[in-house]
């Protein structure tokens, strides 16, 4: 309809022909761009004729649209499309160029005619007209929007829009309230959509003693009992209301210890060695009289519940580990040198910046840390309690790589999960204060859990055969921090999300039945997020496991050490209590002494005999065999083995990009050859299935649940790598990070001095 | 069966690495496993990777074949011997100071190939096995000391140190074992062979003739109508380190050759290392042009440069890529040497790469030394690593080569590279970017045929730059220029792990060889001098062993990918220092490659499943065609036939 002829000049005038009309109608397309919304979404504001910025240098490939702020996610809707071929792991909750408004970090709009700048926080007044918007991302992504076209008090809007509503002033205001109420449960309170969030997950979620009595065989701890004296939270409000303690500890007599502990925090315990070893976790005891008698009767209960009486030691998490302040400090300095400083200027500085940020130290020393109690329980056949002042960060942090270095189980997808579950969420991991969802409180947020993943993703850099899932599953599970819908991130313990489900069903009138409360869906559902195929980017193709461990008679029968030493180890060991505070330095006895190398007279005469601490000699002697995929695994801990988490931490990052490399090209090859394999024994079982009458039919169509994203078959030895592969697979950079200098000025200078990144006050205020 | 000592635990580790059991999935039993089907022949040639300091050690104890294994369990003292190989001195008492384990007690022997401890007292024995090649320096430490022991350290080329001390000798005529050890580990300073001209094993194929110039040119569609072979080096007359077989223009007949080698250093002519198959863009290689104070052209040099550019009709440009630091370059014209003018090469663009001589090379890799060896520093680790410049030194090389290649392959531009001498930096840029370029080099014999060429043929100085059997170790001709350009390729496998045929563990072999001075292929400075030193027929060639057991070397990830170009991301948040080499003597250290381990477990069991599946198809076929006739066809096979790496 408007292919528009230019017209020719008539006879009757020889001017050309007015083509003003023309010229008016605007570029952009005529089909409607309209928001793709969940249920319980609703836009708030919404501008016209933006655009996001793609090439950092020019405009040259930058996408027309229409940015709209709804309550979930700033979303960006354009009918064109990516100038570069890429790949990007699509999210069902998300369109491409959608980022929830939990992910927000930052929002920073610019108006560069008039040289301002201005970090917008929640109910805040722009005098000016912004030309130009960044969002920094929580993910790490910088993306930016341009108004020169769009109307000007749209756009103002919509910027005050993402920075008022990426920071709700209560929980309750999180999306996944709305989304919830509206996903599950209709008018009536009938359950709708015929979703049970959560309820088809095959794993346990311990929010069941049933799963917890479970967890007790599974480990053969025998002396241990489900305690349910805190059911509907009545003696600590952020304690589980289901968790485990020795049988010799009367729900009587925890009662009577309650009150001794932070927060009410009595020991938990966490998981049995095969030995019977138990590690347990608890809060610090607030009453320094009842100190020394409470110690001696919890430490007397867990040894008790030890099959050989073992000793219990005692690990101060406080006392040898960073605080949760360092540790974001150290993240906000990594993030700052891997996304915002410019590429180049920071290459020449990037080791020594690398260990000024202090993060890879920080992964080490937990990890480390762990190694130190697996030693314990492994080689000293101890019972050993973690116990930091809340338990409720550093203790999730260790607890659960402790476990993962013990126990295979863990090391599926599904006992991966579980095991975060059990340690953070039901633990009470403060994730809603963690991460900081409200913005209330820069102080108390921290990235313990991005921590974690990091210590996790070492230990599979090093053993990737030994791990069923991939790195792409840590980074999305990462992701999912900023999708807030699930029940695992949202809250700083059960009993918060109890509380305040229960009040929004009561103000929204939702009847949620005999439950009290909403039932938040896990992010455990995967289906949620992504399509079956996407879920197969989780399936390490290396994996040597046995889906879940062979577990008979309760007892984890994968481990490869016997027991019959027991008792001579421990004889002579004396049974009272011996607090021994793991100082984390022992291996310095070994590594302090003066080099061999450089002068060599000096240093040759000056080697002393050699002391190895047993921590060292257990894990030497651990090192020099090979290492049993199905047993123990103890990281690396030189500083030389630990390495940047490339994927996670600069996957947005162009420069940093490599086109047809990185760990996938690997990846595509083994999960080709794994499928091959997984479609041979399908093939094999269909033989075999066939009775001698009949023929197996020849077009059988092969199996769709092949767990492998990249299937063998007709790309049977392409002659070039796929163009989408390159180290940032399933992610991509195009887009997603904007580093554009701003008025002349590169980003990076725009934000030095102040407190980049996280601080939300006002940089520069509005004046360059 | 797991603590009876080193070589009986090494022994029931390849015994279960054989089934693809759970235990052997990360372990060092990739290279280890096959070694026992290579028992009979004395393939321990391997062993400067072998010098075994125990179990605990596993990485120096891969590829120990078997039957070294036996004799060892019958706990003897002393080695095994390769043929020619003799034992010269043998101690008992010796101190060795493990800077992990501490002092151990042993017997010390020593051959004309190797050093062997072996401490009994230990449980499991330790042991310590070294060819006497990779020993840069032999100290006497102190006097006698209050205990009445002298002690000696050993400074070696593969970055560690070894430190022994023994009782004073009551007989003052008696010489002490060292002594002896320093008389072997020198024969160069000492009048001796080297024992590379002694040891005689003789493998399947000549590893000599692994590179054949024509043949390689040949590949590469040379000549053509504009690049010709000239046989005017035959003699090593024009240029005696340069190869006998150069490619030059067509245009430029030899007289002219001759006239450019001297204005070239040392009559280092630019010649052609590599031609694009499709552009026609050429790498060509050279030494500095003796410009001098005085700004000298020669107008045979200009010529020649501009016949190079207009071999290639692309482009109306060529790239004259200097590897030295411009200050470098310029301080060169001192010596007569210098630089490209581009006054006097019209559409010639000169780009200086800005790396460093040998020297700074040198210090670097001391530094390294001293920050990785014996133990790694708790802390600083990264900063430490930093000050070495190892990284950022290995990260300008990289760069230089990616230019080159960037040029050659997106500009279609020929390039001319060259440093001073056209032997150390250039040949690092050359062999990578070519390396980048054409996937026949990465390879297994495409990267013998790389070193053969650009290295070895072209002149880069091993016996300088490493000082084979010479114990001048302060010698300021050395370098670890080779061991970078292999820290380059293994950073290049890092960064394209499907992309090379071969694996980690064939790089380390490579260097561990470089120092043995078991084989002759790093003997020499020169193709000249091999030639006169009668080397292929005197020496075994290190191709010989590799060849003969491609399998332990295969990277099973590899993919044929034609026309694969490599650019690597030439940055320090990729490039990492290899542990795998510089900090393999730390018992902390696992060492491991269960990536390629368990592809090729799963391509057995694809293997076997293949199998199975086809016999069973077969059955079914047979039954169908007996008991009916209605289903004519077979079940369609979905699966391709096995090809296996294993």
């Amino acid at each position: 309809m408007f292919s528009v002829k230019p017209m020719k000049p008539t006879f009757k005038s020889y001017l050309p022909p007015l083509q003003t009309e023309l010229k008016q109608i605007p570029q952009p397309p005529i089909k409607k761009l309209e928001a793709r919304l969940l249920p319980g979404e609703i836009v708030v504001n919404e501008v016209s004729f933006v655009r996001k910025c793609i090439g950092a240098d020019s405009s040259h490939g930058d996408l027309w649209g229409k940015l709209i702020c709804t309550n979930f996610k700033v979303s960006f809707i354009t009918h064109d499309a990516l100038p570069m071929q890429r790949f990007q792991v699509a999210n069902r909750l998300l369109g491409e160029h959608d980022v929830p408004l939990a992910c927000v970090e930052q929002v920073v709009t610019v108006n560069d005619a008039k040289g301002k700048q201005k970090v917008l926080c929640s109910n805040q007044k722009l005098k000016f007209n912004p030309t130009e918007l960044i969002l920094y991302c929580k993910d790490f992504r910088i993306i930016r929007f341009r108004f020169d076209e769009a109307g000007p008090q749209s756009a103002k809007k919509v910027c005050l829009a993402i920075a008022h509503y990426s920071q709700p002033a209560d929980p309750q205001l999180l999306f996944g309230f709305e989304y919830v109420g509206k996903q599950y449960y209709g008018s009536l309170g009938e359950r709708v959509n015929g979703v049970d969030p959560g309820g088809g997950l095959q794993m346990p979620l311990f929010d069941r003693p049933s799963e917890w009595d479970r967890e007790i065989k599974r480990t053969g701890a025998a002396e241990w009992r489900v305690c349910s004296i805190n059911e509907g939270y009545v003696v600590s409000p952020s304690l589980p209301e289901y968790f485990v303690v020795p049988v010799s500890l009367a729900d009587q007599d925890l009662k009577q210890y309650l009150c001794f502990f932070t927060a009410h925090r009595i020991p938990l315990w966490c998981w049995n060695h095969p030995n019977g070893s138990a590690l347990v976790r608890m809060a610090s005891i607030s009453d320094p009289l009842q100190q020394r008698k409470l110690d001696q009767r919890i430490c007397s209960a867990i040894t008790k519940s030890h099959p050989q009486r073992s000793d219990v030691l005692k690990s101060d998490l406080d006392k040898n580990l960073p605080n949760i302040q360092d540790i974001q400090a150290a993240f906000v300095k990594v993030r700052q040198i891997c996304v915002i400083e410019p590429f180049e200027e920071s290459e020449e500085k990037w080791l020594s910046s690398m260990e000024s940020s202090r993060w890879l130290e920080y992964v080490r020393a937990f990890l480390k840390h762990s190694a130190e109690v697996v030693y314990l329980l492994e080689g000293k056949h101890v019972s050993v309690i973690l116990q930091e002042e809340e338990d409720r960060d550093l203790s999730c942090v260790v607890s659960s790589l402790v476990q993962l270095m013990l126990d295979p189980h863990f090391r599926s997808l599904t006992g991966f999960q579980s095991l975060v579950q059990k340690e953070w969420v039901m633990a009470g991991h403060r994730f809603l204060d963690r991460c900081n969802h409200l913005k209330k409180n820069d102080k108390e947020e921290s990235p313990l859990f991005q921590l974690f993943l990091d210590c996790v993703w070492q230990i599979i850099n090093q053993y990737p055969a030994a791990f069923e899932f991939t790195e792409t599953y840590l980074t999305v599970l990462s992701d999912s921090m900023w999708i807030p819908v699930f029940s695992t991130f949202l809250f700083n313990c059960p009993q918060q999300r109890t509380e305040n489900s229960m009040d929004f069903a009561q103000s929204k009138c939702i009847s949620v039945g005999e439950e009290k409360a909403l039932r938040f869906p896990p992010v455990w559902d995967w289906s949620q997020q992504f399509t079956p195929k996407d879920q197969a980017l989780f399936n390490n193709p290396m994996y040597v496991g046995k889906g879940a461990t062979c577990v008979q008679n309760g007892a984890v029968k994968s481990f490869r050490r016997t027991k019959k030493n027991y008792s001579s180890t421990l004889r002579g060991m004396p049974s009272s209590l011996r607090n021994i505070l793991m100082d984390g330095h022992d291996s310095l006895t070994l590594t302090r002494r003066n080099s061999l190398v450089s002068r060599l007279k000096p240093d040759f005469s000056q080697i002393r005999e050699v002391v190895e601490s047993p921590t060292e000699r257990f894990f030497r002697d651990w090192v020099s065999r090979p290492a049993d995929l199905q047993g123990m695994l103890i990281p690396q801990l030189l500083p030389s083995h630990l390495a940047l988490w490339r994927l996670y931490f600069l996957r947005w990052v162009p420069e940093a990009s490599i086109p047809k490399g990185g760990p996938v090209t690997a990846y595509h090859k083994l999960s080709q050859l794994a499928d091959e394999v997984e479609k041979l024994q399908s093939q094999l079982r269909q033989y075999k299935g066939a009775t001698p009458a009949s023929t197996p039919t020849s077009n059988a169509p092969p199996s769709d649940h092949s767990r492998m994203y990249f299937k063998a078959g007709s790309t049977h030895e392409p002659s070039s790598t796929p163009e989408y592969l390159s180290s940032s697979f399933p992610f991509s950079p195009v887009g997603n990070m904007c580093r554009r200098s701003i008025l002349g000025t590169p980003l990076s200078k725009f934000l030095n001095g102040a407190k980049i990144w996280l601080s939300t006050e006002t940089l520069a205020n509005e004046a360059l | 069966m797991e603590n009876t000592g080193s070589i009986d635990s090494l022994g029931s580790k390849r015994s279960s690495s054989r089934q693809p059991s759970v235990d052997s999935l990360s372990s060092t039993s990739t290279s280890r496993s096959d070694w026992s089907t290579h028992a009979a022949k004395p393939t321990f040639a391997m062993s400067s990777d072998n010098v075994s300091i125990s179990t605990e050690f596993s990485p120096e104890l891969r590829g120990r074949p078997k039957a070294v294994a036996k004799v060892l369990r019958d706990s003897k003292e002393e080695p095994q011997l390769l043929p020619k190989e003799s034992v010269q001195d043998m101690a008992k008492d010796v101190t060795y100071i493990c800077p992990y384990i501490g002092a151990l007690r042993g017997t010390l022997t020593v051959t004309n190939y190797r050093l062997f401890f072996k401490c009994m007292d230990r449980e499991p024995a330790f042991v310590l096995d070294l060819p006497l090649g990779v020993v840069s320096r032999v100290e006497k430490i102190g006097g006698a000391s209050s205990r009445g022991e002298v002690s000696y350290g050993l400074v070696c080329k593969d970055i560690r140190n070894l430190r022994f001390a023994h009782k004073q000798m009551e007989d003052s005529l008696r010489k002490s074992i060292f002594e002896i050890l320093m008389k072997f580990a020198f024969p160069v300073s000492n009048g001796l062979t080297i024992f590379a001209f002694e040891y005689g094993q003789v493998y399947p194929e000549n590893g000599w003739k692994v590179y054949d110039a024509q043949v390689e040119y040949k590949r590469q569609g040379l000549p053509n109508e504009s690049w010709r072979i000239t046989k005017v080096n035959d003699h090593y007359e024009l240029c005696d380190t340069y190869p006998s077989t150069l490619v030059v223009p067509v245009n430029i007949p030899d007289e002219e050759l001759k006239r450019v080698a001297a204005f070239r250093a040392k009559g280092r002519i630019p010649v052609l290392s590599w031609i694009h198959p499709e552009s026609q863009a050429t790498v060509i290689r050279c030494s500095q042009p003796m410009v001098g104070v005085n700004g000298k052209r020669s107008k045979d040099d200009e010529k020649y440069l501009q016949t190079i550019m207009d071999a290639n009709a692309q482009s109306h440009k060529l790239f004259i890529f200097d590897a030295r630091p411009s200050v470098n370059a310029a301080a060169n014209k001192m010596k007569g040497g210098g630089y490209e003018s581009e006054d006097a090469y019209q559409n010639a663009e000169l780009v200086f790469l800005d790396i460093h001589n040998i020297h700074v090379m040198r210090e670097s890799l001391r530094k390294l030394k001293e920050v990785v060896y014996p133990n790694i520093k708790e802390s600083h680790w990264f900063s430490n690593l930093e000050s070495t410049h190892w990284l950022e030194h290995i990260k300008l090389i990289l760069a230089g080569a990616l230019r080159i290649a960037d040029k050659v392959e997106s500009g279609k531009t020929s390039v001319v590279v060259h440093c001073s001498d056209g032997w150390d930096r250039t040949v690092q840029l050359t062999s990578l970017a070519m390396l980048m370029l054409d996937g026949h080099y990465r390879t297994i014999r495409g990267f013998q045929v790389l070193l053969e060429k650009e290295w070895l043929s072209f002149g880069h100085r091993f016996q300088l730059r490493i000082g084979h059997g010479d114990k001048n170790h302060t010698d300021a001709d050395r370098s670890p220029v080779f061991l970078q350009f292999i820290d380059c390729v293994w950073q290049m496998t890092r960064q394209f792990l499907a992309a090379f045929e071969f694996n980690e563990y064939f790089l380390i072999t490579i260097l561990d060889h470089l120092y043995s001075c078991l084989f002759g292929t790093f003997m020499c400075n020169s193709e000249q001098q091999r030639v006169k030193e009668e080397l292929p027929k005197k020496t075994v060639s290190l191709w010989a062993y590799i060849n003969s057991q491609p399998e332990e070397f295969t990277n099973p990830l590899y993919v044929n990918y034609s026309n694969h170009v490599l650019f690597p991301v030439v940055s320090m948040r990729h490039l990492e220092l290899w542990v795998g080499y510089y900090i393999r003597w730390n018992p902390r250290m696992r060492p491991q490659e269960p990536v390629h381990q368990r592809y090729k477990e799963l391509l057995a069991k694809r293997a076997e499943l293949q199998k199975r599946v086809e016999e069973l198809q077969r059955e079914v076929n047979n039954r169908s065609a007996s008991s009916s006739s209605e289903r004519a066809g077979s079940p369609t096979r979905s699966i391709t036939p096995v090809q296996t790496f294993v």
